[in-house]
């Protein structure tokens, strides 16, 4: 608190409160399409700092104005506009939404640029570019829509998605980018509690030099999230939408009577444990999926004060049974200014409650393993009247009744969050180029668990039997950031300056308790607390333009994290950035073809310190907790167990370096751009293998290495028809990236890629000169009829031994090329929108066949277990013998058509609606791919049942007041 | 407004918000949160310090992790695979002819039970990191213990005479995990605690660990508690004997040189060390066997307790394990009563060395027959072949162990029994320091305890009848493969056993197999390690 009053002491020294007399512009800003007032319009006088901002109404002044200025109107969403004072002082200047990108608005962090002034790696997406469709989570609007940008959805309710900015630079699973919601940092926490309807916009930042200025956690791009504001203006938003959701996904195992076949010929001797009846289990645990979403919105002036309410809901059910999630949103945002809009304020407070009643996506594994000429119910069963292999009450060693185990077990989350942030905006009194900015964010946590389970579950353990679990968790944690900047912009005669001086600094805390098992006397509960984990910085950015051709950005950074030793705490990270505008020069400016042409590079360097360990590089000691003790002579003592320590762990610093072209051709009819870079990441962090002995555990992050990923990037936009009642407008993008790992220690291996169907196996690999995570397999070897050999690999380094001398890389899970398609077209007042995405050369190392396609996991344990047809392809006996063949390696391209929507917008169809749109779509239309299993698109390249895409039908109306 | 005023101002709001900014630096220097945690120079301001990481020392043979049984703190493989007694249990007594799976789904399990292993085998990599863990603890301990420290933190007279012990018991436990890696392996990671953490350790191999270990337990006998005057649960001077003893009796193996004198020497310090057999053979296997008379025999358990020491241990899998798929005799022996449906049996030659009248009172003959074969045609099929009912969570005044999952039964790593054969085998190969009656009274001793009353002549002890008679008093401690390495019957088809090398009469296995091969992970590791020959 005493630090605070520190900050605005030195605020305040600086305000003054004079005035000067000036002769008066005065006018009004309307938008064309529905001649209302637009509020927050920029209005500068060209080639000055002489500039206001339109109130509420769009009504605004303008101070100091002769004839011949030219005043500038710049709007978010809108195309600018210019006008040319002659006599008149009273003006109205309408602005229509701009399809053209190049003057958008565009946050770039600690401030805004436009698209054509910018001279970094870009990409504004707002509400018209959204992805239209079932957008239940912020990644959804992002969904194939930006070059460069993979996100990979999970099919399970309201679960996150994984996002991908060029690749990722580094190997670890920090691969994430940052995520920014008005200023605060999220830090771990997904998305899919913010309420996709309060985002006004995202700004992706791609190269280093748009992403230097945020230093840390950058390296892996920026993905800028700003909500809705307020307005003064009254209306309102109504959405609604339903949705019903299939599953056909299946992976074929065999039926019940084929099932008793194969068991009479693999294992005759256990025919006697075969059943009568005959159950798809698939089938049993899956269900229709549902979903309703509700969200209301509302702007208006509240006591003078612009704001704007929404509050949705969204309720999933699950096509996994017993499977859903439900979530409430509350947002408030308010934008008071003071002292004559000289001090701007903009306050944004969210609620989210989600409520998520987990069902065990394990059960998808174990009912494509339940034996299936067992029934699902049993009427003398004590066990809740669900079948289970037992003798009495007890039950056999080997698979259970997998529609009970999600029936019987509750693993219920209650999360309420509340995050919201306060930005001060001052330009400072008589000094108007100068503006002083601070903004405190929150993001408060907090989980509630519990894990229920029925009296009824199925267990082996005596003590157990009818006894049922009851425990409870809880974990809170809170995310506060302050950042504070003087931003200063003048314009010298052709010569504009931006500077931006600033600090921040966050703090995260978490922590956590647990109940054990109340129903068990023996269970202990116990606390959880994370290290606290504290960033901050001070960052600098310069941006010069002269003459609105020649563009110049140098941005400098020192960050400091308390996750590393005091020797290797702070970083400095900086980037250069120039531009140049050919599209303004005289020899372009007057092209039909060429509309605009902006030629750019830039150079700069990032860091990384996401991991998981707060005080790694402390020596500490932990104590075994109360079941953890060793007894010397009847004496119960804690041991002291030393933990693993890494006193030289350090920043990971990734520099990119990238050049490109944005493009507009025929009047901006047609835009797009073209990037090249290259990235070089050093020190990587990760987690790897240590010689056993060496440290206290045998895997420790590190600075491991080095690796470079060189990638090539493109998008058009094309609006390919442009008439008064026809539009129709498509977005295609590409990218193109090579990743490769371009150092190790020693130039030795690192092993990861852990997969199911025995302890400690490892799939993939980093190596010296190849993709991170290749596939390191043996090389399958066939007979004359091209029937795979079990157990039968080339020797191919031909010693006569087989070992993992003779593994080899095949392949690895990266795309050669991504590309992503959007189409939307209007006639009249239908529109008709649809998204296609594809990856060429990703491959899948298919791990549900190679973990249970072999005829010895018929037997489970005591019991029979199923298994894939897929076995009948290999005839293959024993998992571990082929488990790490390269016959399990497929490719996985695929095309994709995420959404296809139709919908009609009534203009005015009652008294007091302005609109209201009908609308029909389906969401995971189709996949068209050549991989065997359910779905190609999984997490780092390892198919071990995902929950499977649901295709979903959807209905809705938005209605505008 | 006067412009030097506006400047002035403004440089004064500068310094006040740089003062600002930079006194938040301070608070990069964070602390554990986790109460569990300590940093190491609050930890060592107590006294009391010491022990207990002594005690995480000892715990690393039972412990897997410091929060319960399932926890593990060597990544990557879960509790059960990385547990000191119960992988070095599977490494000497499952590959041989004692034990045998009917369920063959835990990992690795299967291949060492048939003889097929590779380099990626769980269980090899979960020993051989837990040995190293043992070694990385001890030198830990080490570093913290040095005179230097210790002035510098003033520590007290009275603690640091208990950290001469302390210092001891740790090169102890450290010598202890070489001298299994040496058996096992044949080669380890070498670290000592003058060596810097987060290096690449150089390698031992066997010449060099036997002369390491050799050296550390005769440099610390003086140091070490003499014989049964430690607290129940930590090392003594007779736990060093046994490891000096063990390492001679198999010094031909080891490094090619014959020293049954020395193992003699040892031996015969053992048994001056007052111990004595436990009043009945079962008293070592059962829920008290740290009260019983069990303490005079065991020179060095592995503890476990279900309340306090809870691991899924060698204890925990041979309870549960033995309890028979027909007799669903669990209750018997304190765990549920249909134990875990029939895992473990014994294979046919181990069935064989009870077999005929001379057994029918041995009560270290606690086979169950009774409606099975002996022989195990299908593997998987678990009302085949024996079962035995050797450990027990039962107490010796029929009470139980405290829960039904994790026992109470301590693992008896070394016990006197051992050291009466081993006398008697060291005599045959002629050490000296013994003579063959001595011996003859010890095998009496053991078959007296035993309920036996057929006592061997003189003459027909010969080395074959001690193997034989090792595997009946030892069976499933942890020793046979080891013994059979010494008679050379373990590799090479000398001595087939039901299911060796996967035929199920058995078959010869490739000589190589007398070392198992380096975890194809650590290789990766460490580039001074090359792997064993023939993987």
């Amino acid at each position: 608190m005493r630090k605070f009053k520190l900050l605005l002491t030195g605020v305040l020294l600086l305000s003054s409160f004079a005035m000067f007399a000036q002769q008066t512009l005065k006018g009004v800003v309307k938008e064309k399409a529905t001649g209302e007032g637009l509020p927050g319009v920029s209005l500068i006088v060209k080639g000055t700092t002489n500039g206001a901002f339109t109130d509420f109404d769009g009504n605004f002044e303008l101070k100091n104005i002769k004839t011949g200025d030219v005043i500038v109107a710049t709007y978010l969403g809108f195309a600018s506009k210019e006008v040319t004072i002659v006599s008149n002082f009273n003006i109205t200047i309408e602005l229509e939404e701009s399809s053209q990108r190049l003057d958008e608005i565009v946050v770039i962090g600690y401030g805004s640029t436009t698209i054509k002034d910018a001279t970094g790696s870009v990409e504004a997406i707002t509400q018209k570019d959204f992805t239209r469709g079932n957008i239940v989570t912020p990644e959804n609007l992002l969904s194939g829509r930006v070059s460069g940008v993979n996100i990979t959805q999970s099919g399970a309710p309201g679960a996150g998605a994984q996002i991908r900015i060029r690749g990722g630079a580094s190997v670890s699973g920090s691969n994430d980018p940052l995520i920014i919601i008005d200023g605060l940092p999220l830090e771990g926490v997904s998305l899919s509690t913010i309420n996709p309807n309060d985002i006004e916009s995202f700004s992706i930042l791609k190269d280093a030099s748009a992403t230097a200025i945020y230093g840390s956690r950058a390296a892996n791009g920026v993905i800028i999230i700003t909500t809705k504001k307020g307005a003064k203006s009254f209306s309102a938003d109504l959405d609604l939408q339903y949705s019903s959701a299939t599953n056909e996904n299946r992976i074929n195992v065999f039926s019940a009577d084929e099932f008793r076949n194969i068991v009479g010929q693999q294992f005759p001797s256990r025919v006697g444990d075969l059943g009568t009846a005959n159950t798809d289990w698939q089938d049993e645990i899956f269900r229709n999926g549902a979903q309703k979403i509700t969200n209301l919105s509302v702007r208006g002036s509240l006591l003078g004060v612009p704001t704007r309410l929404s509050i949705g809901n969204t309720v999933v059910n699950g096509v996994l049974i017993h499977d859903k999630n439900r979530r409430s949103n509350v947002s408030l945002s308010l934008n008071p200014t003071f002292f004559d809009d000289h001090l701007k304020v903009s306050i944004n407070a969210n609620y989210a409650d989600n409520s998520r009643d987990a069902a065990d996506q394990g059960q998808i594994s174990a009912a494509l393993r339940y034996d299936p000429t067992q029934p699902v119910f049993d009427s003398t069963s004590p066990f809740g009247g669900y079948y289970q292999h037992r003798n009495g009450v007890n039950i056999a060693n080997g698979g259970r009744n997998p529609v009970a185990a999600l029936a019987q077990n509750l693993n219920i989350t209650d999360s309420d969050r509340i995050f919201g942030n306060v930005r001060f905006d001052y330009e400072i009194h008589n000094l108007p180029e100068l503006h002083a900015v601070v903004e405190l964010g929150y993001d408060n946590q907090k989980f509630n668990s519990r894990f229920l389970s029925s009296i009824y579950a199925a267990t082996t353990d005596p003590v157990a039997l009818f006894r049922g679990t009851e425990s409870y968790s809880d974990f809170e944690s809170t995310n506060t950031n302050l950042n504070t900047y003087f931003a200063y912009d003048k314009t010298f005669d052709k010569l504009k300056v931006k500077g931006t001086l600033g600090y921040n600094y966050q703090k995260f805390v978490g922590e956590g308790s647990f109940t054990g098992n109340l129903r068990d006397p023996l269970s202990i509960p116990g606390v959880n607390t994370n290290d606290d984990v504290i960033l901050l910085a001070y960052i600098s950015r310069l941006e010069l333009s002269y003459n609105d051709k020649y563009l110049f950005t140098a941005n400098y950074r020192r960050d400091g994290t308390s996750r590393f030793g005091p020797s290797n705490r702070f970083g400095n990270f900086f980037g250069v950035a120039g531009a140049w505008q050919i599209g303004e020069e005289d020899f372009l400016k007057d092209s039909k073809t060429i509309s605009s042409l902006k030629l750019r590079a830039s150079y700069g360097t990032n860091g990384q310190q996401s991991i998981n360990e707060g005080t790694i590089y402390l020596d500490r000691f932990r104590s075994g907790d109360p079941q953890s003790q060793v007894v010397f002579g009847g004496l119960v003592i804690s041991p002291a167990v030393a933990q693993a320590i890494n006193r030289d762990l350090k920043w990971e610093e990734v520099s990119t370096i990238e050049v490109g072209i944005d493009y507009g051709l025929f009047d901006d009819k047609i835009t797009g751009s073209v990037s090249a870079y290259r990235k070089n990441s050093e020190d990587l962090l990760f987690p790897t293998q240590i010689a056993e002995g060496a440290n206290f555990t045998n895997r420790i992050v590190r600075n491991i290495g080095d690796s470079r990923v060189d990638g090539l990037e493109f998008s058009i936009n094309a609006d390919i028809i442009e008439k008064e009642n026809m539009n129709w407008s498509i977005n295609f993008n590409g990218s193109f990236f090579n990743r490769e790992i371009s150092n190790l220690p020693l130039g030795l291996d690192i092993v990861t890629g852990g997969i199911a169907g025995g302890t400690g196996n490892n799939i993939q690999l980093l190596r010296e000169g190849f993709a991170p995570n290749s596939f390191f397999v043996y090389k399958q070897l066939y007979d004359t009829n091209n029937n795979p050999i079990e157990g039968a690999y080339a020797d191919l380094d031909g010693n006569g031994l087989i070992n993992d001398d003779d593994r080899y890389i095949k392949n690895n899970p990266d795309p050669d090329a991504t590309f992503g398609f959007q189409s939307t077209f209007n006639y009249d007042s239908f529109d008709f929108s649809f998204n296609l995405r594809a990856s060429i050369g990703n491959y899948v190392y298919n791990n549900v066949n190679s973990s249970n396609s072999q005829y010895a996991l018929l037997q489970d344990q005591s019991v029979l277990g199923n298994v894939p047809t897929s076995v009948l392809n290999t005839n293959f006996l024993n998992t571990s013998d082929v488990i790490l063949s390269d016959i399990y390696i497929e490719n996985g391209s695929f095309l994709r058509m995420d959404n296809v929507t139709l919908g009609y917008t009534f203009e005015k169809p009652f008294k007091g609606f302005k609109s209201l749109r009908l609308w029909t779509g389906v969401q995971n239309v189709f996949v068209i791919s050549e991989y065997s299993g359910i779905d190609p698109e999984v997490f780092n390249g390892i198919d071990n049942t995902i929950y499977p895409r649901a295709r979903t039908f959807l209905f809705g109306a938005n209605i505008k007041f | 407004m006067k412009t030097k005023y506006l400047n002035l101002r403004v440089l004064l709001a500068s310094l006040v918000l740089v003062t600002f900014f930079t006194s938040c630096e301070g608070d990069l220097d964070v602390t554990p949160q986790d109460d569990q945690n300590t940093l190491a120079d609050e930890f060592f301001q107590n006294e009391s310090a010491y022990l207990e990481v002594l005690a995480s020392v000892y715990g690393n043979l039972a412990l897997t992790g410091t929060d319960g049984a399932g926890s593990s703190n060597i990544q990557g493989l879960d509790a059960g695979t990385s547990q000191y007694g119960r992988t070095l249990l599977y490494m000497q007594t499952l590959s041989a002819d004692q034990m045998i799976w009917s369920y063959e789904n835990d990992p690795g399990t299967r291949e060492i039970q048939r003889n097929i292993w590779t380099t990626q085998n769980p269980i090899f990599l979960g020993f051989w990191g837990r040995a190293h863990t043992s070694v990385a603890f001890a030198n830990n301990l080490l570093r913290e213990t040095t005179d230097a420290k210790l002035d510098e933190r003033n520590v007290s007279a009275a603690t640091r005479a208990e950290i001469v012990n302390f210092r001891a018991e740790a090169r102890l436990l450290r010598a202890l995990s070489y001298y299994h890696l040496m058996d096992l392996f044949g080669k380890a990671n070498f670290i000592t605690e003058d060596d810097a953490l987060n290096t690449i350790p150089q390698v031992y191999d066997r010449a060099q660990l036997f002369a390491f270990v050799e050296s550390e337990l005769q440099a610390i006998n003086s140091d070490l508690v003499a014989p049964r005057q430690n607290q129940y649960g930590r090392a003594d001077q007779a736990v060093a004997w046994m490891i000096l003893s063990k390492m001679y009796l198999n010094a031909e193996v080891y490094i090619g040189q014959a020293k049954y004198t020395e193992a003699l020497t040892e031996l015969n310090k053992i048994l001056g060390g007052g111990f004595m057999l436990a009043d009945e053979y079962a008293h070592n296997f059962m829920a008290d066997n740290d009260v019983n008379s069990a303490i005079n025999e065991i020179i060095f358990p592995i503890g476990s307790d279900g309340l306090a020491t809870q691991n899924y241990g060698p204890g925990t899998v041979m309870i549960n394990g033995s309890v028979g798929s027909i007799e669903v005799n669990g209750a018997e022996v304190g765990v549920e009563p249909g134990g875990w449906g029939g895992a473990l049996r014994v294979r046919k030659q181990f069935a064989d060395l009870f077999d005929g009248g001379l057994y029918s009172t041995d009560t270290r003959n606690t086979i169950i027959s009774a409606g099975r074969t002996v022989n195990i045609i299908d593997i998987s099929d678990r009302d085949s072949g024996y079962i035995i009912q050797k450990y027990s969570n039962a107490t010796s005044t029929g009470g139980f162990g405290i829960d039904q999952v994790f026992v109470d039964t301590d693992f008896p790593l070394f016990r006197l029994a051992d050291v009466y054969l081993m006398y008697a085998e060291a005599v045959l190969r002629g050490g000296n320091g013994g003579d063959m009656n001595t011996a003859k009274g010890f095998i009496d001793a053991l078959r007296t305890r035993a309920n036996n009353p057929n006592l061997v002549p003189v003459g027909d002890i010969t080395l074959e009848f001690i193997l034989d008679e090792r595997s009946r008093e030892l069976h499933w401690e942890a020793h046979r493969r080891q013994d059979l390495i010494r008679y050379g019957l373990f590799t090479g088809g000398n001595y087939n056993w039901a299911w060796k090398g996967n035929g199920s009469n058995g078959i010869a296995i490739p000589l190589n197999y007398d070392l198992y091969p380096i975890p194809a992970a650590s290789l990766s590791s460490n580039p001074n390690l090359t792997q064993n020959p023939g993987y």
